[in-house]
């Protein structure tokens, strides 16, 4: 199993008064190149959800293994490491540099991990050809159109080769042209082998034919219709 | 092809330089600042080293007691029959009067100091010789023949001449042949000073000849220099007796008292640039915090970001201090510390000015290092570590 949670829970400032139990104790498997869809309303906890199976942080309790690693006592430093090699992240708002070129931005994560200038052009105009933004390779982030930023987010989430992807509320800016498009890209990384979980709310999404499972989360907990 | 450390850290300090360029305006005036901070404490420094060994120089030559005559509070000429009565003291090395004296040239509107004394008869009076750019003292039988200060050559005007006038308080003209000009080195004292024979500055003055203005004593043991003093001013009781080291004190106090003022204004300025850095970087903008979170969410480690962060500092901070140690050796150089020297050195700003040798040591450069790089990385690496160690998600919320 890619993605196994056993009754994990997570719990932001835990014990102080502004304590929030954002987690419930979750139980989950998700299987490898599959496309799931977290569904839920706004405060629900699928973002956390999202968090912890991104080895974002680890939960406060409970289990989660995320691409053969336990994540529970995992210190900071490993959790970044393996964050990096498994997960490639597509933000809602897309997080992009705004003053760095296209071309930075997509090579924003291979800068760590000591590979040199021509391997990473190589790699990044290779990912804007096959997402058509080739053209905008030297354009600072901030001055393309939001499609461009939504494209430029997910050569930045491929740029590593990492088998999970995930993407939290990605067509919340986007058209439905635009959408439509985004899933189309999604539908063709599942048939490249990938993982794919999108935290949505967007009927275009969770009603995609190509989503396989749809995980309903409510006040913390996995609901069942 | 390089090692993957090595290509990781030269892409770190690739995206160093860019981010500092992204936020070119914000990054060019801290270093602006910032350089004129260290501009102002290395202008400092090194006025106060170039006139801390200037005045050790002088202090060398200085003879070991020194005795005035006093008259109602006022020194006078002395007798030379006083020096007589101080052959018997026994430990005296050698007695020289000195002749030494003020000249207000009205047509240059300058002010020279005269001064005459017997070089040979003082112990290593030919080490004198060494003070000069060129030429000679003159001797007890070159009569009309003077060693001059460079400001003094400047202000005559003598170029390729070598006499000049001056005019005696009857307002007869006295001439000098020039033998001879003080190196750089001795500006701080040498630069307005006009040395002659004892016969012309008697002359000059109006002096008569078995006087002078005061009497240099030169001693053989210096631990019984102030033994020795005691006895002169037992045997001489209308006369001042000043030691070696009570000039040196003197010299001290008043410019411990400038260096003291001097620091207080730095400091200040020191601390105005402290608040501005700690402001700058503990008050991290919700940008700088988004875009740690959004690299740590891509896979960037503490370590990396913390990294960004210490060569951008550093970027900023030691060219801060190459421009601002550089502007301070110009400034001192080429333009005599003309901001500093009034505060720091007073009275000797008067017409004839003097030029500055700046004293550039390594401690003094560690010192303004320590004090000025230093706290601005920590000041700014902190609140970047404080930032990188919490979870990313926050941030990019």
């Amino acid at each position: 199993m890619l993605i196994e949670l056993e009754n994990t829970i997570k719990i932001y400032n835990q014990g102080k008064p502004n304590e929030v139990i954002a987690l419930k104790g979750i139980d989950l498997e998700i299987e490898d190149n599959t496309m799931i869809c977290f569904q839920g309303a706004s405060g629900s906890g699928k973002s956390t959800l999202l968090a912890i199976i991104g080895c974002v942080f680890p939960p406060t309790s409970g289990r989660a293994s995320i691409a053969g690693k336990k994540l529970s006592r995992m210190p900071d430093r490993f959790l970044t490491i393996h964050r990096r090699e498994k997960i490639g992240f597509i933000f809602q708002q897309f997080n992009l540099l705004p003053r760095l070129s296209v071309l930075d931005n997509i090579t924003l994560p291979l800068l760590p991990l000591g590979i040199s200038p021509h391997e990473r052009k190589t790699r990044a105009r290779k990912l804007m050809n096959q997402l058509s933004i080739s053209h905008k390779e030297n354009f600072p982030a901030a001055q393309i159109s939001g499609g461009e930023m939504q494209r430029v987010a997910i050569a930045r989430a491929l740029i590593n080769n990492q088998p999970i992807i995930l993407a939290d509320e990605p067509t919340a800016h986007l058209d439905s042209a635009l959408s439509i498009e985004f899933m189309q890209i999604m539908v063709d990384l599942k048939e490249s082998g990938k993982t794919v979980i999108i935290a949505s709310h967007d009927s275009l999404v969770s009603e995609h034919p190509a989503i396989d499972k749809i995980i309903n989360i409510k006040d913390g907990r996995i609901h069942v219709p | 092809m390089l090692p993957k450390g090595l290509e990781k850290q030269i892409n770190i300090l690739d995206f160093s330089l860019m981010s500092l360029w992204r936020r070119k305006l914000k990054n060019l005036g801290i270093m602006f600042v910032f350089a004129l901070v260290i501009f102002l404490l290395g202008s400092f420094q090194m006025l106060t080293g170039a006139l801390t060994n200037s005045a050790q120089a002088v202090l060398k030559n200085t003879p070991d007691i020194t005795i005035q005559k006093m008259s109602a509070g006022r020194q006078e000429a002395i007798p030379l029959a006083h020096a007589e009565k101080l052959h018997s003291i026994y430990g005296i090395r050698a007695i020289i009067p000195r002749v030494w004296g003020y000249y207000f040239d009205e047509s240059k509107l300058a002010n020279y100091t005269i001064m005459a004394l017997e070089h040979d008869s003082m112990p290593y009076g030919n080490n004198l010789n060494l003070t000069l750019a060129y030429g000679h003292f003159p001797k007890k039988t070159e009569i009309g023949k003077a060693v001059i200060g460079r400001s003094v050559h400047d202000i005559l005007g003598l170029d390729k001449r070598r006499i000049f006038s001056l005019f005696r308080p009857d307002l007869t003209l006295k001439s000098f042949e020039v033998i001879g000009v003080f190196s750089q080195q001795t500006d701080l004292l040498s630069n307005d000073l006009i040395i002659m024979n004892l016969t012309d500055a008697r002359d000059l003055f109006h002096i008569p000849e078995l006087m002078a203005t005061d009497i240099c004593v030169y001693v053989t043991n210096p631990t019984e220099i102030e033994t020795i003093a005691k006895k002169i001013a037992g045997l001489l009781p209308d006369t001042r007796v000043l030691t070696k080291s009570q000039i040196q004190k003197t010299y001290q106090v008043v410019f411990s008292w400038r260096s003291g003022l001097a620091s207080i204004c730095l400091l200040t300025a020191l601390a105005a640039f402290a608040i501005l850095a700690w402001d700058k970087a503990s008050g991290m903008s919700p940008e700088e915090k988004r875009e740690i979170g959004i690299l740590k969410i891509l896979g960037w480690e503490t370590g990396d970001i913390l990294a960004v962060r210490f060569w951008e500092s550093v970027l900023v901070s030691v060219l801060a201090f190459l421009f601002g140690c550089t502007g301070a050796y110009i400034h001192v150089a080429f333009f005599d510390a003309s901001l500093l020297k009034p505060i720091m050195v007073g009275w000797s700003v008067i017409y004839p000015s003097f030029k500055l040798l700046p004293s550039v040591t390594l401690a003094d450069l560690l010192l303004i290092f320590t004090f000025s790089v230093l706290p601005y990385l920590g000041a700014t690496v902190i609140p970047a570590w404080r930032s990188a160690t919490v979870p990313p998600d926050s941030a990019i919320r």
